[in-house]
């Protein structure tokens, strides 16, 4: 199922002034892959996920198809194919559904009419709501809208951060059932960060454990889902 | 009647000044949470060298646009030389360095175009018998002008911003500047494009109030005040609170002076505190801010 390594990131270390919060990870993303890391609070998922995406400075080796984008802004790496939905969805909430999705292809220079019908038809509730403020959309929505926008940006990876994150069982699940069809359906990567482990590892073809900004564990998401400590940790089921 | 209809035209010609100084401010205020202190004086030094490009014998309008290019880049050099830096270590900071500004340029047009008033020429017909009757009324076609050149600033803006990608980006960058990097937006450069744009805009209030009010360093002091005035009044972050609150305050101005003997010109400034405190008791956002109010 999953090709050439499109995502390589070696060594990676980043963190906030004096506080290093990430220690030194290895990661991997193959072509057509869903990865996931699993963390519990504060154990550096934002962290990495902003350290691919260029937000923050960063050290260690971040490869993107071949290529070296470890010092490399923002705006490149999302011209590279990587695209982000942040923590806490972070629409533009002020800006109209239509708006949000247009400031996603900002970087593209093609036509995106179409792109923006097509998102429109996977998610029929934006479509309604094309002219209303994203902020007076539903949590659900907004997330929705969230990946929506930055599939407008037409990457090869899309990175998550914690999109269950305030949703309810059931949205989550459409949510996670939408990011399973952007892989089977457009070819799309994907890696995701989270503590919902139960429903993240079940997509998941591969997933790694961070504990404290240290990858601790790594496996098929069935592997991982199988395993005791893991089951312990994230799924508070006791032995 | 024809007396209220020449207070009415005066007062909105002095609003739509009020009204553009107003907009400068928000625009700035919207992308970087800050209160561009010294908006008023790079306008005056944009007056200034309109009126040596006029000495020097170019058109005033081609005048004007070059002090405007001159604003853009002196406001936008400001953004990031001296906001920028700042704001990383300490937003509060920020404010004390924009005073700083403010009294910096000052000298700095005292020390290059001197303490002497001088005059600067309309870009409007503005001769003595350059009026037109209207309804029993002499308006003065320079005044009629001012409001035309808000009317058609307003019109550039709203494409800029509506009909824009650059526009777009500049909304984005507004509301959140973190998505507007990941969605590839380059914030710093949208944040320098608004604050050049600002500076641009208080550089053709300063050309349109220099040639009644006479061109001196003291210029754009007190309508600096009543265009920060006009924009809390009407919402930090919204355009259109800052033209109507402009409108309002050069309407109740020209009103004020003309009507209510016993407050006169000097008193006006305290009145429009006062009304602008009673507003901000009942509307804390001011009559068109945005109070924020979001689902999650």
């Amino acid at each position: 199922m999953s090709g050439a390594t499109l995502l390589s990131v070696t060594g990676l270390t980043a963190g906030y002034g004096p506080i290093e919060v990430l220690h030194g990870l290895d990661f991997t993303v193959a072509e057509g892959e869903i990865v996931v890391i699993l963390g519990a609070n504060g154990a550096g998922k934002t962290t990495t996920m902003r350290s691919v995406s260029g937000l923050i400075p960063r050290h260690g080796v971040i490869e993107y198809a071949g290529n070296d984008i470890s010092g490399a802004k923002p705006d490149a790496i999302v011209r590279a194919g990587i695209s982000q939905v942040p923590q806490g969805r972070g629409t533009f909430t002020d800006l109209s559904v239509e708006d949000n999705l247009m400031a996603g292809a900002y970087t593209v220079r093609s036509d995106t009419a179409a792109d923006l019908d097509r998102w429109f038809e996977v998610f029929p509730r934006l479509g309604e709501r094309r002219d209303q403020k994203a902020g007076s959309l539903s949590g659900g929505e907004q997330q929705m809208l969230a990946v929506a926008r930055a599939m407008m940006s037409r990457p090869k990876l899309l990175l998550c951060d914690e999109p269950s994150l305030g949703l309810a069982p059931l949205i989550t699940r459409e949510l996670f059932r939408v990011l399973g069809s952007l892989r089977d359906e457009y070819g799309m990567s994907l890696l995701i960060v989270e503590q919902n482990a139960g429903m993240s590892l079940a997509l998941a073809d591969r997933a790694y454990v961070l504990e404290i900004g240290t990858i601790v564990a790594t496996g098929t998401g069935d592997e991982l889902l199988a395993d005791d400590t893991i089951k312990e940790a994230y799924l508070g089921v006791v032995n | 009647m024809s007396l209220l209809l020449e207070r009415l035209v005066n007062g909105l010609a002095d609003g739509s000044i009020y009204a553009l100084l107003a907009l400068a401010l928000v625009v700035v205020f919207r992308s970087t949470g800050q209160l561009n202190f010294a908006q008023g004086e790079i306008g005056a030094m944009g007056a200034f060298f309109v009126s040596t490009l006029t000495l020097a014998g170019l058109p005033v309008w081609l005048s004007i646009l070059f002090a405007m290019v001159l604003g853009f880049v002196v406001s936008a050099g400001v953004e990031r030389v001296v906001v920028r830096p700042i704001e990383h270590r300490n937003p509060g900071a920020v404010i004390v360095a924009l005073i700083g500004v403010f009294l910096g340029v000052n000298q700095l047009v005292a020390m290059i175009w001197g303490v002497d008033p001088r005059s600067l020429p309309s870009v409007f017909p503005d001769a003595a018998d350059d009026f037109m009757m209207i309804g029993g009324a002499p308006i003065r076609i320079a005044r009629l002008g001012i409001i035309g050149v808000l009317i058609v600033l307003l019109f550039l803006l709203w494409l800029l911003f509506n009909k824009t990608k650059i526009g777009l980006a500049m909304r984005a960058v507004a509301n959140n500047q973190e998505s507007s990097n990941l969605v590839g937006i380059r914030v710093g450069s949208v944040l320098v494009l608004g604050w050049g744009l600002a500076g641009a805009i208080g550089v053709l209030a300063a050309a349109m109030l220099a040639p009644s009010a006479g061109l001196t360093g003291t210029l754009m002091l007190s309508p600096f005040l009543l265009a920060s005035v006009a924009a809390v009044l009407g919402g930090l972050d919204s355009p259109l609170g800052a033209v109507v609150g402009g409108l309002v305050i050069g309407l109740s101005e020209a009103f004020i002076v003309g009507y209510v003997d016993f407050l006169g010109a000097d008193m006006l400034l305290p009145v429009m505190l006062v009304i602008l405190l009673v507003v901000l008791l009942f509307r804390p956002s001011g009559l068109f801010g945005s109070a924020r109010v979001e689902r999650v």
